[in-house]
């Protein structure tokens, strides 16, 4: 493995506190939550142990070799998922990878209820269809708004968007569940790092 | 293309602005040098952020001073010159010669005159560029043949039409060796693809409505007015957010080059921008020169 200094980007010389904010800045660059639904989520994770194993080894080295190495951020595997028997095959698919073969499936399978838009959604978005993707996810919502895990595909999508984090001319509706959903992250946040 | 993708240069730091102009002088310098004097017409910003992107992580960034026809006294500071130039240069050419053939095709033989004349004035640079790159050629080609047909349908979907012009754009990463740098690429490319060709239709909705054209985001959300409501304005920023989201998202995973603040600033500050002047119809005037001329001025 390389230098861990140079993985977190700081000289051996930094500050302890140095060091763990570089550590902070990358873990949430390459936090699960910015890859939810991303093909390439499984490069950000293998950057999230990169770095997670350097500043593990920096803080042993620096303790003398006492240090605890639990912890740091877990790699989440994204939403459970409550599959009724007819769709698991197509998330299986999907989790394979195969978006051809999903939507194959999708397109032949008899009812579009809830879960069957929001499946068609998550194929459109991997695919890069993103327009259709958020109609899709939008209506998995309204057929069942109390479903977690549609809203949660709503709320990650394009959360990272630079029109939400300017504010000003594109305000983001306030949704009571969107701030659940925030709450929960927040939770996954606290809980699962060291600080 | 059409030079969407570019810095927001008052963001730069002064040693990035100097190492962007270096770069886009030493785009236009390969040009030159593998294609002719007219290849260096087609120059645009969106193929430095593509040299940007191909840039190997293992190549150095070396400079020179050079005259030029456009600064012929004094020197400046320009880019080496190496594959991703090479490469850029190249798919620059064909991606510029395609779109002639395309206006040549469509337009009537008046309006077209422009055209052929631009394309006489290529022809010899794109047949070198087509000898160097023949996979990136033929994908290209069989790319504007699926748009072409995908708008001769007409489709509503906004995706569909985005869809051929962004895998177009994916492939534009061929020769990346690196199986994960390639896969990065793939999907990053395609959605500054679908970036680009959104905001070209919002760009161009007058003309076309007014032409009779197909349009995507007209038909999409049912226009029939140049003039966008509020609503539909606020969606096509939302889904080239989503897009842009996922680009800057993907930028993170690239190994880090000499280019990468420039990047990070083109895709989180840069873009946005553009498409924010595009719908509020002011892109036109805030082009380069704007940038150049308040360079000093703008404190901020």
């Amino acid at each position: 493995m390389d230098n861990p200094y140079s993985t977190l980007g700081v000289s051996p010389n930094a500050s302890n506190d140095e060091i763990k904010k570089a550590y902070r800045d990358l873990a949430r660059k390459y936090h699960p939550d910015n890859y939810v639904d991303n093909p390439l989520a499984d490069l950000a994770q293998e950057k999230m142990k990169q770095i997670n194993e350097a500043y593990d080894e920096i803080t042993k080295e620096r303790a003398g070799g006492s240090s605890y190495s639990g912890g740091g951020y877990s790699a989440g595997t994204g939403g459970g998922t409550s599959s009724s028997g007819a769709y698991s095959a197509i998330r299986t698919a999907i989790n394979r990878g195969d978006y051809a073969q999903a939507e194959e499936l999708l397109r032949s399978a008899p009812q579009r209820d809830a879960e069957w838009n929001f499946l068609m959604g998550s194929v459109c978005y991997r695919k890069g269809w993103l327009d259709d993707a958020r109609g899709y996810f939008q209506r998995a919502v309204s057929m069942d708004p109390n479903n977690m895990e549609y809203r949660q595909a709503m709320s990650y999508m394009g959360s990272n968007s630079p029109y939400r984090q300017t504010g000003g001319s594109y305000p983001a509706a306030a949704d009571p569940c969107d701030i659940c959903v925030g709450m929960m992250c927040m939770n996954m946040l606290c809980g699962g790092c060291r600080f | 293309m059409f030079g969407y993708v570019r810095p927001l240069f008052r963001e730069l730091k002064v040693k990035e602005y100097h190492r962007f102009g270096a770069c886009y002088c030493g785009l236009c310098h390969a040009l030159r040098r593998r294609y002719g004097v007219a290849a260096r017409f087609i120059l645009n910003y969106d193929f430095v952020f593509l040299a940007m992107l191909l840039w190997d992580a293992e190549v150095d960034v070396a400079y020179d001073f050079k005259r030029c026809a456009a600064s012929p006294c004094l020197k400046k500071c320009v880019c080496r010159g190496s594959d991703a130039l090479d490469r850029a240069a190249g798919e620059s050419v064909i991606l510029a010669w395609h779109k002639l053939e395309d206006d040549v095709r469509d337009e009537p033989f008046f309006r077209a005159l422009k055209a052929r004349l631009a394309r006489l004035f290529l022809a010899g640079a794109y047949r070198k560029a087509k000898n160097d790159l023949p996979v990136f050629d033929g994908d290209v080609k069989a790319a504007l043949a699926a748009l072409a047909a995908v708008e001769r349908e007409g489709t509503a979907s906004l995706d569909e039409a985005a869809d051929k012009f962004a895998t177009l754009l994916a492939g534009s990463a061929d020769g990346v060796q690196d199986g994960a740098k390639r896969r990065i690429l793939d999907q990053l490319l395609y959605h500054v693809g679908r970036t680009i060709y959104i905001i070209d239709a919002a760009d161009d909705l007058k003309s076309d409505l007014k032409a009779g054209r197909y349009n995507a985001v007209a038909s999409r959300y049912g226009l029939t007015d140049p003039v966008l409501d509020a609503e539909t304005k606020a969606a096509v920023k939302q889904t080239i957010g989503d897009s842009i989201a996922l680009i800057s998202a993907d930028i993170e995973l690239l190994q880090e080059t000499k280019w990468s603040e420039i990047l990070r600033n083109t895709v989180n500050y840069g873009m946005p921008e553009v498409a924010e002047q595009v719908l509020s119809g002011t892109f036109r005037h805030t082009n380069e020169r704007f940038y150049r001329r308040n360079l000093n001025t703008i404190q901020e």
